[in-house]
């Protein structure tokens, strides 16, 4: 059987959703017998881009011309582009101040006055500049998922979606509600679940890491946590932490 | 008379004999406050003045995630594990109610080879309760489908058999109780009466409040006792065979009435009023028959307050 060639990298990153593939160590042995890690520069030298890819997985948001020239390349050569984790799903951690501080101000905060700034831009997701064929969502993503993914590409299929929010897993598993119960500042039921509501089974409200649900009921989460006495500044904060952009008025 | 009557400061010891029939399990509550059935490990943590478990009894039937298949070239294994003996100790009327009516739908034919195995492993034991704000039982009435039923009294628990394994129960338990009157015979089966199909299309102004406030976060159906849809995926493994998992699902997801191309239910509102139309109203072939319960779990857990049967009473005259 012919090896599947795969291509795996990051644009404007921290790198974890890499790491989560390297990570799952009880797989890749058997994983690296039915894919070809042509293009991998994460964990190995001697990497080629110039040939054609079964897939491209790609981690990270869009930020710098050089994030666009790769995501071009990897785009133009692979069957299958996978966006991998929340920054290439929804601009993620990095673009949380989109519209809060201009580029400038951020880049002066980080590199000072005197320097001269790298060029960049406001970060955003792979699907603003080509088209994505799959997605991994999470920040990190799940171990399973990124696997389950892997796999069924191996298979020559993508995997089934799940489209539930946190709180279904997180009911299902006897979790005290934190939004109804403690009246915590919880997204769990605007966010995509299958993370088996990590954070809430722990204490810890949602904080929504995994991105929109489908068919998030946005309207109706800022009003419930408005009634639970948040400012409405603090809520678009925190919903902005991992997607910066959310449509407030958004019921169905 | 007969050895029916078990006295509170015998019923640690009632709880040992139990456990001769299975893993004895019962409500007990977690670290963070949650009341949920869980193994009785120690006497002291039954809770037994419970109002609801989060979760009701059908998660030990109908797991919330199950393999139920795996494929390789050439052959197929169903993924059902071996289930063991259980005991589960203090089931409220409602909550047997919903196995009664899960058995319905997962023992009638074609039989469901997983259910089936648990559910004949599985020994109920039914306690009687008093009901609170959120309940929408018809109080007295005393749910016959279990194994034994304690009705709690002043200083103890009158006892009733109601299968073989019942009376076994009975008999392996016969030290530890005394004679005493049999318990009133009450009405059996605190369900709801059905509603009429029609309603569904109502032009009740809730229908359109409902819609717009629901979260769809799945919450009503996970902690429903009756609530069954499941969903159904497959997953390929790298040796070339593949999963197939079975988890629960929601008629409120966007995907549940999803088929290729379309979907039955594209917005909130039809979904709601599918939903109404299972509950309360039911359909083929349970037609006439409401799977509603009355454990008021639904409106305990809905982040919004949503109660479907207030659509069924008339919608209140707008003041002006």
């Amino acid at each position: 059987m012919r090896r599947m060639k795969l291509a795996i990298t990051g644009l404007t990153a921290c790198s974890g959703c890499q790491l989560t593939l390297l990570n799952c160590e009880d797989e890749l042995p058997e994983l690296l017998g039915h894919c070809e890690l042509v293009y991998f520069p994460l964990a190995e030298s001697g990497n080629v881009l110039d040939v054609q890819f079964d897939a491209a997985i790609v981690e990270g948001a869009v930020s710098t011309p050089k994030d666009l020239e790769l995501l071009f390349k990897l785009r133009n050569a692979s069957t299958h582009l996978v966006a991998y984790g929340t920054c290439a799903l929804f601009g993620g951690v990095a673009a949380m101040n989109n519209r809060v501080s201009t580029r400038r101000e951020l880049l002066r905060s980080v590199f000072g006055a005197g320097e001269k700034l790298p060029e960049s831009f406001p970060p955003v997701p792979l699907a603003n500049f080509v088209s994505v064929d799959a997605a991994v969502t999470g920040c990190p993503p799940e171990k399973q998922e990124i696997m389950e993914l892997v796999v069924a590409l191996a298979a020559g299929t993508l995997p089934p979606a799940r489209s539930y929010p946190v709180c279904t897993e997180c009911r299902s598993h006897e979790n005290l509600c934190l939004l109804l119960e403690k009246r915590e500042l919880c997204l769990g039921p605007v966010v995509q679940g299958g993370c088996n509501a990590r954070c809430p089974a722990t204490g810890i409200v949602c904080e929504g890491c995994r991105g929109p649900v489908r068919e998030a009921n946005v309207a109706q989460e800022l009003e419930l946590l408005l009634e639970r006495g948040f400012g409405r500044d603090e809520i678009e904060r925190r919903m902005s932490r991992f997607k910066p952009e959310w449509d407030y008025g958004k019921r169905s | 008379m007969e050895k029916t009557f078990l006295k509170t400061s015998r019923l640690n010891q009632f709880l040992e004999t139990l456990r001769l029939f299975g893993e004895l399990h019962g409500p007990t509550v977690s670290e963070s406050g949650v009341h949920r059935f869980s193994q009785l490990h120690d006497p002291a943590e039954l809770q037994l003045d419970y109002r609801r478990t989060q979760i009701p009894p059908k998660k030990y039937l109908l797991p919330f995630r199950e393999e139920i298949l795996h494929y390789a070239s050439g052959s197929y294994s169903e993924g059902y594990a071996g289930a063991g003996d259980l005991v589960l100790f203090g089931v409220h009327s409602c909550d047997l109610e919903g196995i009664a009516y899960l058995d319905r739908v997962f023992l009638a034919e074609p039989v469901d080879t997983g259910y089936a195995t648990r559910r004949s492993r599985l020994t109920l034991i039914g306690i009687s309760c008093e009901p609170d704000d959120f309940c929408f039982c018809t109080e007295g009435m005393e749910s016959s489908s279990c194994d034994l039923f304690l009705d709690a009294v002043a200083d103890g628990f009158r006892l009733s058999s109601h299968s073989a394994r019942g009376t076994a129960l009975l008999t392996a338990a016969e030290q530890l109780l005394e004679e005493g009157p049999p318990p009133a015979p009450r009405p059996s089966g605190p369900r709801l009466l059905p509603q009429d199909p029609q309603l569904r299309f109502s032009e009740h102004p809730l229908w359109r409040r409902f819609a717009s406030t629901c979260v769809s976060c799945g919450a009503c159906s996970v902690c429903c006792p009756t609530c069954y849809c499941f969903d159904v995926r497959e997953y390929p493994s790298l040796s070339g065979g593949g999963t197939r998992i079975r988890e629960w699902d929601n008629c409120l997801f966007a995907s549940h009435g999803e088929v290729a191309g379309a979907n039955f239910r594209p917005d909130r509102l039809d979904r709601l009023r599918y939903r109404f139309l299972h509950k309360y109203c039911g359909f083929t072939p349970l037609q006439g028959i409401t799977s509603c319960v009355g454990c008021g779990r639904c409106k305990e857990v809905c982040p919004v307050g949503i109660d479907l049967r207030e659509l069924t009473a008339p919608p209140e005259r707008e003041e002006r």
